[in-house]
């Protein structure tokens, strides 16, 4: 391969990287887009987002069919072929990141495998993947290098027992005890598929609660069934040494509930993602890159360096894939001379547990910690006829509203769909929409999705489905 | 690697870049020109301090700067670079300062915010603070100001829109349901705050439409030019009784000796157009019918008679139609009168034209004869009291009492203001101006 000039370089393909690189394209730039994997759509369509939902989406069936049992409709206990849900899980990104390349393709944008690094403020060289090297010469770049799954420096990372969520979406055989180290997002995603295919759980929290940034009662539904179901959840304590044996991982713990020493079969760290921004050379661009690995970017994406821009995972909390898709535009646009900013008012967030957990905006305990005078309405779905008729009642929609405006700040959902239905309070904050814009519009009934407009007429005192005395609205 | 910033060139601030003359990669020499900015009084180019080759642009047509603000990076070979007149906003941000991405701010957002930014919050401790501390610190909190757009009340679509058309949303009331902003509270901002029309009561407005409901519809903002002469365009309009009147002059001869004479003067670089005369011969039918070249006075109770003869000339530009003054016409003879003509069209349609270049004018003439038509209906440039417009002249049979002969015929239309002239006083005028451009040596007279 020859060496390459770029108008725009972008360095990762992820969703950030791919669609910065689509959106430059798409306004008249000549585009290279390197990425050191095979396959377009980084950690998310290869081993992120993607392949977990395809995993959460068996589990999913496996709870609900074993739960039907219960009402009249058995199926007898599920015959599980890893290889075939492999299979079926590697086809469904396989699909999407063969539309990824087709995409670029289209338009007409050069894609280089291998390890990019900055040797100059216009300059990358790229280890290519097959062998050699390649150098391009850019005009402006997007850095979209992404994150890593950290790892514990007292887990011997070398056994093939300890597992990263990469290694957990392979799937390659199901533990009967397996550590889930890290009670995040991801690790409970992880949880839930290996619970239903068969593994006994124990999952490892150093602070005080299941997904901590969302509000307590959020995550209390999913606290409360992932506590009858798995075999511990140990909050508020710490994972002091892993020993490698013959028959099994022996863990030591401190914590007030936890044992002194277990032992498992398998372990999966998921105690967080650290990002790759030490990783590319970016000193000898001039990009200043913080000493935990992000790069410090202004609300145009820029960074340190005015021809150089940066986005996603590797600019800062919360490493998700919408944020960094939304950024990635503003880094193509500004680079095309548009006045683009990164403004967004509410990134939401999704677990996709069972039951999932989403939450956007304001949540309660920040808005207690920033002293906002907020007023919320929560809705039970226990009062949801299409919760019930799902089988589920433990979920709940609280939605956030400022006491002077009315207008919608923040929303947390727990119950079957919350990553769904959030969106809903996203467009809301963005809007500016208050209760009453929520509650008078006409929500289909019934769905899961009326019990956003229920909180909304919980805090404006309109609402039937519950008796609320003391909100009740009085005469007007 | 050197940045060229706006250097101080008066008493302005804000205004916008109009046109960019260089790209990236371009090589250029001291002094050429850059970008060239639009204040409301003049236009001015920002010429290059040194040799050297354009690295990045930092503006764009269209963004608002202030003296200091960067516009683009040059790399200059080498060669010694003036001294910028404003060191400390030139210099590179330094990135061990608290926040490094305050200093990585984008320059063109941050001269965009400055100024409202800091007339807003004046009096808070923090700005104190800020204006004590650098310029370029000050001005980063200032475009994170604008970036947020904290606590205001518009969608992210309307957001955008403002972005694109550098507007601080901050500063803007919305006029949308419990005060939100809206696309056209954004539109109209662009325009600038235009005093409440006061004949609003009378006159009933059009109603907005929602054209993207037929088809794709892109916005663009007027152009200064016709943000400046639409309301004016609009005030005379509705305040003078308009009628216009046309007639027909026989310029055959005219157009004989105008040949002559524009022969002559290609040799020494400059035309001599049908326009010099008519300005000549309206100057003698001002002089025969003085109500021509008087104004209403303010309580419309009486004439003012003007005792000099300011011509007004329609030019077309691409931006706008502007008007220059040609002033003492009475006191030019043709040659002259045509050498200014042609400078002072170019300078029109270069956007150079200053406030007095357009003021003054006792009567305008508008021509469309480079273009073509038969008679049309120019607007009186009130407080004017009458306008001539002219069209493209043609060769027509025109009955001698023998035979049709082929002479070349000007058509002619002249609006006037039915308070001041009646129409039997405008008939006179117009065969009277007729006269003199069929017989040129009346001018003489």
């Amino acid at each position: 391969m020859e060496n390459q000039t770029a108008e725009v370089l972008v360095l990762g393909a992820g969703p950030g990287g791919y669609t910065a690189a689509f959106r430059a394209a798409d306004l008249g730039k000549k585009v290279v887009l390197v990425d050191r994997e095979p396959a377009l759509g980084g950690v998310c369509l290869n081993v992120g987002c993607i392949p977990s939902k395809a995993l959460l989406h068996a589990a999913r069936v496996i709870a609900e069919t074993r739960e039907m049992s219960e009402n009249g409709v058995s199926f007898g206990p599920p015959e599980i072929d890893l290889g075939r849900l492999r299979a079926w899980k590697d086809g469904v990104v396989g699909r999407l990141t063969g539309g990824l390349a087709t995409l670029a393709r289209q338009r007409k944008v050069t894609t280089i495998r291998g390890y990019g690094r900055f040797t100059s403020p216009h300059e990358l060289a790229v280890e290519l993947a097959e062998g050699g090297a390649v150098s391009v010469s850019f005009e402006h770049a997007i850095i979209a290098a992404g994150s890593e799954a950290i790892t514990l420096p007292f887990i011997p990372a070398s056994d093939p027992r300890v597992i990263d969520s990469t290694g957990a979406l392979e799937v390659e055989e199901v533990p009967s005890r397996l550590l889930v180290i890290g009670g995040g997002i991801i690790g409970l995603e992880m949880a839930t598929v290996y619970h239903e295919l068969g593994a006994q759980i124990t999952v490892v929290e150093l602070l005080d609660q299941l997904i901590p940034g969302a509000d307590r009662d959020v995550v209390a539904p999913l606290a409360k069934r992932v506590a009858r179901l798995y075999e511990n959840v140990f909050l508020r304590t710490r994972v002091t040494g892993v020993e490698a044996r013959p028959d099994g991982l022996a863990v030591s713990f401190d914590g007030a509930k936890a044992p002194a020493t277990d032992t498992f079969d398998r372990i999966l760290v998921a105690v967080g993602r650290r990002p790759n921004g030490s990783l590319i050379g970016a000193e000898r661009a001039g990009v200043a890159v913080d000493p935990s690995g992000f790069i410090p970017v202004s609300k145009q994406m820029r960074t340190s360096v005015p021809h150089i821009f940066a986005i996603g995972d590797v600019v800062g909390q919360p490493m998700l894939a919408h944020k960094a898709m939304h950024e990635a535009k503003v880094a193509a646009e500004v680079i095309a001379g548009k006045n683009s900013f990164f403004d967004a008012r509410a990134i939401p967030s999704v677990a996709y547990t069972d039951p999932e957990v989403a939450w956007a905006g304001v949540t309660e305990n920040e808005a207690r910690a920033a002293g906002v005078a907020y007023g919320k309405g929560v809705f039970p779905w226990a009062a949801s006829g299409r919760s019930l008729t799902l089988g589920r009642s433990e979920g709940m929609t609280k939605v956030l509203f400022d006491e002077a405006t009315g207008r919608v700040i923040g929303c947390g959902i727990t119950g079957p769909s919350a990553g769904d239905l959030i969106a809903e309070a996203v467009l809301a904050i963005e809007m500016g929409a208050d209760a009453a814009d929520i509650g008078l519009t006409i929500h289909p009934h019934p769905t899961l999705s009326e019990t956003v407009a229920m909180a909304a007429e919980a805090f404006e005192g309109t609402i039937t489905d519950l008796y609320l005395p003391r909100r009740r609205e009085t005469a007007r | 690697m050197t940045d060229v910033s706006v250097p101080d060139l008066g008493d302005f601030a804000d205004v916008p870049v109009i046109e960019i003359h260089v790209a990236p990669g371009d090589v250029v020499s001291n002094e050429d020109p850059l970008v060239t900015l639009e204040s409301d009084k003049a236009t001015m180019d920002i010429p290059s301090p040194a040799a050297g080759t354009v690295r990045e642009l930092r503006v764009k047509v269209g963004d608002l700067v202030s003296r200091g603000s960067v516009i683009l990076s040059l790399d200059t070979e080498g060669a010694e670079v003036e001294p910028p007149p404003l060191t400390d906003q030139q210099e590179p941000p330094t990135l061990d300062a608290a926040d490094p991405v305050e200093a990585a701010r984008e320059p063109a957002a941050r001269s965009i915010a400055e100024a409202p930014v800091a007339g807003a919050t004046a009096g808070a401790g923090e700005v104190g603070a800020a204006a004590g501390a650098s310029a370029a610190a000050g001005a980063g909190a200032g475009a994170e100001a604008l970036a947020d757009f904290d606590g205001v009340h518009a969608s992210p679509g309307v957001r955008r829109l403002a972005r694109e058309l550098g507007l601080d949303l901050t500063a803007l009331s919305g006029t949308g349901p419990k005060g939100r902003i809206t696309k056209e509270d954004v539109i109209a901002g662009v325009r600038g705050p235009v005093a409440a029309p006061p004949a609003a009561a009378g006159i009933p407005q059009v109603p907005a439409q929602d054209f993207s409901k037929f088809g794709p519809v892109e916005v663009r903002p007027l152009t200064r030019i016709q943000r400046l002469s639409g309301p004016a365009l609009h005030r005379s309009w509705l305040n003078v009784p308009h009628v216009t009147h046309d007639d027909e002059a026989d310029i055959t001869d005219l157009d004989a000796y105008r040949r002559e004479l524009d022969t002559a003067a290609k040799a020494e670089g400059y035309r001599v157009t049908l326009l010099a005369f008519l300005l000549k011969a309206s100057v003698s039918a001002l002089r025969e019918f003085p109500k021509f070249n008087s104004s209403l006075t303010p309580e419309k109770d009486a004439l003012i008679y003007k005792g000099y003869y300011h011509l007004g000339v329609a030019v077309d530009t691409p931006d706008g139609l502007v008007v220059p003054v040609i002033r003492d016409v009475d006191r030019k003879g043709v040659t002259e009168l045509s050498k200014e003509l042609g400078v002072t069209s170019a300078r029109a349609r270069e956007g150079k034209l200053g406030l007095a270049d357009l003021q003054g004018a006792c009567f305008t003439i508008s021509s469309l004869g480079g273009i073509g038509g038969t008679s049309f209906t120019p607007i009186v440039n009130a407080p004017e009291v009458a306008i001539l417009g002219v069209v493209r002249s043609r060769m027509a049979p025109v009955w001698d009492g023998e035979a049709f002969v082929p002479r070349l015929m000007l058509p002619l239309s002249l609006s006037y203001d039915h308070r001041v002239i009646d129409g039997a006083l405008a008939a006179r005028f117009a065969r009277y101006l007729c006269g003199v451009l069929e017989d040129i040596r009346r001018l003489v007279l």
